[in-house]
């Protein structure tokens, strides 16, 4: 009878512990997941946060990936207003600014993509162009050589699309619009949407003509042979100056201040006086 | 994985990843031209616009974020550090996702440079995820951590030992 007895209170205990242990191990349980639910609940904040920022980077960053993209159309009508007045009334011809018969010929070899190129065309060229072409003494000639561009193929495409302008005797408000509105460079800026827009950018360009005309195989050539010109010549920088009178040898104008035009008008007066 | 082994792991991802980082601002700095195996494509993306983010040099970001990792992993360990860790991981695979993205299709060149330390974030990334999800335990400091954070102590980190 008492070891019934006993067995009765021994299964009760064990009932007792087992119970225990089972409410210890899903109050374990319940906590597990509770901390569970807590990392995931961290985890997605911070990748809800991270993914905002990185919307925001992009969307920031984006209007940046092409410099000129984030030039505002009222400093883009600036530039064009400023290029306007600087080369018309100028007659142009190709690749040529200035009077044909001009009597001193200055042969600018340069790459669309060289920001020492900009420095020059934005710095000592306008006064340059002032003093000597506009007065019918100084005709120059863009001829292309490739340094900062790198990409052989951007480089003849986007050379080529100044060419095409150049049908239009409007090369040289191509070229001054590209050097106004260069984008970092290696940034890979120069798209097809960018060379369309600056082309949408020069006054009274002939947009179909100019898209027809960049597939002529002789502006791919006329970059070539300028590169080769510039070879023969010994230049591997840009921007690199030949200067002599018109249809006579043509000698390397070493070295001239980019910022200022002393250095080019010093040559002129010579190649005048002589 | 222990976690021991897993700390150790991301420590020594987490050096490689700062030596990369400390060179290319180093270069970035002393204007010099990286060391390239595909062409020009370093020199390309190192010289890009991009390669500034509000004017500071996305190179010196990446090695402020290495720093802040190796900190947050050589530290007495808790939950909140691992959250740290997970968290500075995270920010970071996310820049580097970005970064990727803007060498693929705006500059179209890829830096090794860039794409090694991409990868190790990406590593590093999952593993401490996978560090701050099953809530490691941290026998150094146990006592502080379990103060902090109790369920740092639960039983939960032995489930996958």
């Amino acid at each position: 009878m008492s070891s019934v007895e006993d067995d009765a209170d021994l299964t009760r205990k064990q009932r007792r512990e087992q119970a225990r242990e089972e409410r210890k191990a899903l109050e374990q349980a319940e906590a597990a997941d509770a901390v569970r639910r807590k990392r995931m609940t961290r985890l997605g904040i911070v990748v809800a946060v991270v993914v905002v920022a990185v919307v925001v980077v992009l969307i920031a960053t984006g209007g940046s990936s092409n410099s000129h993209t984030a030039t505002s159309s009222t400093a883009k009508t600036a530039t064009e207003t400023g290029i306007t007045s600087l080369v018309s009334g100028i007659p142009q011809s190709g690749n040529v600014l200035g009077s044909p018969t001009a009597p001193v010929t200055l042969v600018y070899f340069g790459d669309l993509e060289c920001p020492v190129c900009r420095e020059f065309t934005l710095g000592a060229l306008p006064a340059v162009i002032q003093k000597w072409v506009r007065t019918g003494k100084l005709k120059i000639e863009y001829r292309s050589l490739e340094t900062a561009t790198r990409e052989p193929e951007v480089f003849k495409t986007q050379q080529v699309a100044a060419l095409a302008a150049g049908k239009q005797d409007k090369m040289w408000n191509f070229i001054e619009t590209f050097y106004h509105e260069q984008g970092e460079e290696d940034s890979g800026y120069v798209t097809e949407k960018y060379l369309q827009e600056l082309a949408q950018q020069v006054p009274g360009l002939d947009l179909a003509k100019w898209t027809t005309d960049r597939s002529e195989p002789a502006l791919a050539n006329q970059v070539a042979s300028d590169e080769q010109a510039a070879s023969n010549a010994g230049f591997t920088g840009t921007p690199s100056f030949l200067i002599g009178k018109s249809g006579g040898a043509l000698k390397k104008l070493e070295n001239p201040s980019l910022t200022e035009s002393s250095g080019f008008d010093a040559e002129i007066e010579k190649l005048l006086a002589g | 994985m222990g976690a021991n082994k897993l700390r150790i792991t991301l420590i020594v991802l987490g050096v490689i990843g700062m030596a990369i980082a400390s060179y290319l601002t180093y270069i970035h700095y002393a204007e010099i031209k990286p060391l390239c195996t595909a062409g020009n494509s370093c020199i390309k993306v190192q010289s890009s616009v991009y390669s500034k983010l509000a004017g500071v040099p996305v190179a010196l970001m990446g090695l402020i974020g290495y720093v802040a990792i190796l900190i947050s992993l050589l530290i007495p360990q808790s939950e909140n550090t691992r959250f740290a860790t997970m968290a500075l991981t995270l920010v970071g695979f996310a820049f580097s996702a970005y970064l990727t993205y803007r060498e693929l299709f705006s500059i179209h060149a890829i830096c090794e440079w860039c794409a090694t330390s991409a990868g190790i974030l990406t590593i590093m990334m999952c593993l401490s995820v996978w560090r701050f999800l099953r809530g490691d335990p941290a026998p150094a400091s146990a006592g502080a951590a379990a103060a902090a954070a109790p369920e740092a102590s639960a039983p939960l980190g032995t489930a996958s030992t």
